[in-house]
């Protein structure tokens, strides 16, 4: 057993000092200094994930020398973890994964302290995000992605450069990933890469209802329509065994009857689940990839990714960097707003029922110039208002007029100018 | 489900039974247990390769800890190699790990066939001069073991694949597609006649199949075309317009799956040139009792394909078609007759195979009926890779290639070159560059390497700056972390693509310039 104090900082971060002690002729702006290595002993940094990307994440920066890093991740241990996040044990299974990851690191690296917060993103409020130099995301949902995009950009005070956090973003499905760099208010955000108009993807509910052909399509149907027939209000627990059993069986009933070969326990699991495969080696090259900005981005010592690197490896290895632009009308990080023709003598509900086409819009609530036009809560101002879903736009408005759109879904608001045709 | 299935479930959807099979039966090689080398044992040991055996005769320093995940604070002064692979194996209890604190040269003069007890070795941060022996006699080994050998220099990482070839059956292309709408065999024509293009009935007619709505105006295209299919661009717009007008409603589904088809279909069903080559080759055409499976079922389909009774020419059916707009019955009996052609033209092939293996003096199970069905599925995609030795990229460079890769504005090969000049620094001066604290004095000297080497290929030695031969220096050959990991995923993803022979390994140099976040490969 060693004596922790005989451990110097000199020797165990030998590979790092190097280029940070060193100067360089490729960057010649770069200059080493002793205040760069407090700095990452004494920054705060926020890992989002504990997951397959999150243990990566943590293990890399715990070995570049951060020192006070904190963890936030809302589930606990699966089974079906073990292959990749490596921070879990058997044993583990059914712990939280952020409080499990924090004291795996803790023990394994000398001198760092992971804090974990075993909750969801959106516990949080801007003060607790405000105390990190930067924060890194490990996530496998749109929807958190956005959430915390949306936040960090609405920080930004362009007149206080400390609430500037730079957001370093990774993802993941079998072979194949993306690393980006978001710098909010600078760089594309993650917004710019959305589309809002895109339609969503699923099976249509005729052919599962009507003419299924696909294993999938007789999955879904046991799934959507069935099950609810079946169990009435109950909703389905896809993390239960016994009702994924029930899935399959009946998929599998359906399927028989069609002639339509393929239903498998897997496959139910899969088209349920909305399964991504997953495996060690992908996580470990986006995470890295993650981790390097980090470290670039804390240092200085070399330019960090200007902004988006796609990787594939099922064919060779390739990876693809380019520097993603910035959408003018973006939601989240630009000031203009998004246009949008429609006719003036059309009521309110029927734009309202045109924007829920979109995805995220499922009940959207409607002000001009600070002025509510409709609200969806609280439940006796949405009555008072209700009347003005039936009167026509341009009596509601002006064309030009700006719209302001908020829904529980979205994680910003939407300013739309709506132009009559 | 049983515990490993759930347990693998996630990388199980990647490469199946069989791929995790082979990964469960094979025993890899890890020589020196450095950062880069445990952090690909991790993403070995994780998804559930048999066994691994760790040979390293250092011991851990402090240096080691800062930058290794699987040496720790208690590990230090103690055996490296001991160490690594007890950190290593708890990360998965159905993984046997073993060590040897030994360096890897002593052992094998002690014992030269050490190595062919292993099905894969992988080499992290050795000199050169150890790489070239030990590929040597992976190279010789009576099955050849594939060698993999990966460095990472600072924010350099680079990962080397050597072995004499690699067939893949399983490439996992995206589409296996195989709907032959220029040269439908009698079956499909057949049924494809059978819908009524007439019917008033509004639901029947809206799910037609696309398949029979494209063989039915492709067939008309035909006969008033001497029998061709659309060859032009204007052609085949005119094709779609014909389709177009076949509509009832803006709203026909199934018309709009067909006239988008029509690009892809009007491009002719042949016999890729990639397949052609596999049929030409030596191993196809002379077989031997040695002979692997996939030779001899390249074999088996090559001959298939040359009998145009049996085959019209074309590769076995597929059998799979997309998902369409159709009544269940009608897609599941059209879908019926594309396995029933694909389960004939297997059935042929399969005689085929039966024939040679007993022209070769073989058991006619030798080559069991699944492998001769997947092969059959995936014909059109086969892929056979031969890799150059380590022997050959010395000794006989590819000078016009190199000097074009040069070429390019920013080129990842310039880190090749400068990675190759560190070793060349290391034979002459038992370090590599920049790893002591003058590391400065180092940059001419590296520089003198760097243009011997580019002088030996005849390429001017101004194409690589004295500032980036500084930044290699500026680099002292340190180790850290998240290049490690970087190049721990990227090797460790290549081997499991080795091993299960599924999907399609890199060929066969791959460099990551984790200043500048690009990579590369490179086939030199």
């Amino acid at each position: 057993m060693v004596d922790a104090q005989t451990i110097t900082d000199n020797e165990r971060w030998a590979g790092i000092y190097k280029l940070l002690d060193r100067n360089s002729l490729i960057h010649p702006e770069f200059e080493p200094q002793e205040e760069i290595k407090e700095f990452i002993q004494s920054c705060k940094i926020l890992v989002i994930g504990a997951g397959g990307l999150g243990c990566e994440i943590l293990k890399n920066l715990a070995l570049s020398g951060f020192c006070d890093i904190h963890v936030i991740d809302m589930d606990t241990i699966d089974v079906s973890n073990l292959n990749r996040q490596f921070l879990f044990r058997r044993a583990d299974v059914g712990k939280p994964k952020a409080v499990t990851a924090a004291a795996f690191i803790n023990k394994r690296v000398q001198g760092v302290t992971v804090t974990p917060h075993y909750c969801k993103i959106q516990d949080m409020d801007e003060d607790f995000y405000s105390e990190f130099a930067l924060v890194i995301c490990g996530l496998d949902s749109i929807e958190a992605r956005r959430w915390m995009n949306a936040t960090l950009v609405g920080m930004r005070d362009e007149d206080n450069p400390d609430s500037l956090k730079p957001l370093i973003d990774g993802g993941t499905e079998g072979f194949k990933g993306q690393a980006r760099v978001i710098l909010p208010g600078i760089t594309s955000c993650y917004e710019c890469s959305m589309d809002m108009l895109s339609k969503p993807t699923g099976f249509p509910l005729c052919t599962i209802a009507n003419t299924p052909r696909l294993p999938e399509h007789c999955i879904e149907w046991a799934h959507i329509l069935e099950w609810p027939n079946k169990h009435g209000e109950r909703k389905m627990d896809t993390d239960d065994p016994k009702d994924i059993q029930w899935l399959y069986e009946t998929a599998l009933a359906r399927a028989k009857q069609y002639n339509i070969q393929g239903v498998t326990y897997s496959l139910t699991q899969g088209v349920v689940k909305n399964i991504i495969p997953a495996i060690a080696a992908t996580n470990a090259i986006i995470a890295a990839s993650c981790c390097n900005e980090a470290l670039k981005i804390a240092t200085t010592c070399a330019k960090n990714l200007n902004n988006y690197m796609m990787y594939s490896g099922n064919d060779s290895v390739y990876t693809y960097t380019f520097e993603h632009q910035r959408k003018d009308d973006c939601p989240v990080c630009s000031t203009s707003a998004t246009k949008l023709d429609f006719k003036g003598d059309k009521t309110l509900e029927e734009l309202m029922d045109y924007l829920k086409e979109k995805p995220d819009v499922y009940k959207p609530s409607f002000a001009v110039g600070g002025k509510p036009l409709y609200m969806q809560a609280p439940k006796q101002l949405e009555e008072a208002m209700r009347p003005n879903l039936q009167k026509p736009l341009s009596e509601l408005f002006s064309s030009g007029d700006e719209l302001t759109i908020t829904d529980s879904t979205l994680p910003f608001s939407l300013q739309v100018i709506v132009t009559f045709i | 489900m049983d515990a490993k299935t759930q347990k693998y479930d996630r990388q199980l959807r990647l490469w199946g039974s069989g791929g995790q099979q082979a990964l469960e039966s094979a025993h890899i090689l890890l020589i020196n247990a450095s950062a880069v080398g445990c952090e690909i044992l991790k993403n070995l040991v994780l998804p559930g390769i048999g066994q691994f055996t760790v040979v390293d005769q250092g011991t851990v320093t402090q240096s080691d800890i800062g930058s290794n995940f699987f040496l720790d604070a208690d590990s230090l002064g103690k055996s490296r190699a001991e160490r690594a692979a007890e950190l290593l194996g708890e990360l998965n209890e159905d993984v046997s790990g073993h060590w040897v604190a030994k360096d890897i040269l002593s052992l094998l003069t002690e014992n030269p066939s050490f190595l062919s007890q292993f099905s894969m070795v992988i080499a992290s941060d050795i000199t050169r001069q150890t790489a070239e022996k030990v590929s040597s006699l992976c190279w010789t080994n009576l099955n050849a073991i594939p060698f993999v050998w990966v460095k990472t220099v600072g924010l350099l990482g680079t990962a080397r694949v050597i072995l004499p070839e690699h067939v893949i059956v399983e490439t996992h292309p995206d589409n296996v597609a195989d709907i032959r709408i220029d040269s439908p065999f009698p079956e499909l024509s057949n049924y494809a006649k059978s819908f009524d293009f007439n019917t008033q009935d509004t639901l029947e007619f809206g799910h037609i199949p696309y398949v029979a709505i494209l063989l039915k105006y492709m067939d008309e295209w035909k006969q008033e075309h001497d029998g061709k299919i659309p060859g032009t661009y204007a052609e085949k717009n005119q094709l779609k317009a014909n389709i177009r007008s076949g509509m009832r409603s803006g709203d026909d589904e199934n018309f709009d799956e067909a006239i988008n088809s029509v690009l892809r279909s009007c491009q002719p069903t042949v016999v890729p040139n990639a397949i052609k080559a596999i049929f030409s080759d030596p191993k196809c055409e002379t077989l031997t009792a040695e002979s692997s499976s996939f030779w001899i079922l390249a074999r088996a389909v090559r001959d298939f394909v040359n009998d145009h009774g049996k085959s019209g020419g074309l590769l076995p059916l597929s059998g799979t078609i997309p998902d369409m707009k159709a009544q269940t019955d009608s897609y599941v009996t059209l879908q019926s007759i594309y396995k029933t052609k694909a389960k004939k033209d297997v059935q042929e092939v399969s005689n085929l195979v039966y024939i040679i293996l007993e022209s070769l003096g073989l058991a006619p199970g030798s080559i069991a009926s699944e492998e001769i069905e997947t092969f059959c599925k995936y014909s059109a995609f086969l892929k056979v890779i031969r890799y150059r030795s380590l022997e050959e990229e010395y000794t006989l460079p590819k000078t016009k290639q190199i000097a074009s890769w040069l070429s390019e504005e920013d080129s990842a090969f310039a880190q090749y070159v400068l990675l190759r000049a560190s070793d060349s620094f290391f034979d002459d001066h038992g370090r590599y560059p920049g790893e002591g604290n003058d590391w400065e004095e180092d940059v001419d000297h590296l520089h003198a390497n760097v243009a011997t080497l580019l002088q030996s290929w005849g390429i001017d030695t101004e194409v690589i700056s004295k500032d980036q031969t500084h930044e290699i220096c500026r680099f002292g050959k340190g180790a850290i972390h998240n290049i490690a990991s970087f190049m721990g995923g990227v090797a460790s993803q290549e081997v499991i693509k080795l091993i299960t022979h599924q999907y399609i390994p890199m060929d066969n140099t791959f460099i990551f310039d984790g200043a500048r976040s690009v990579t590369a490969v490179f086939a030199v």
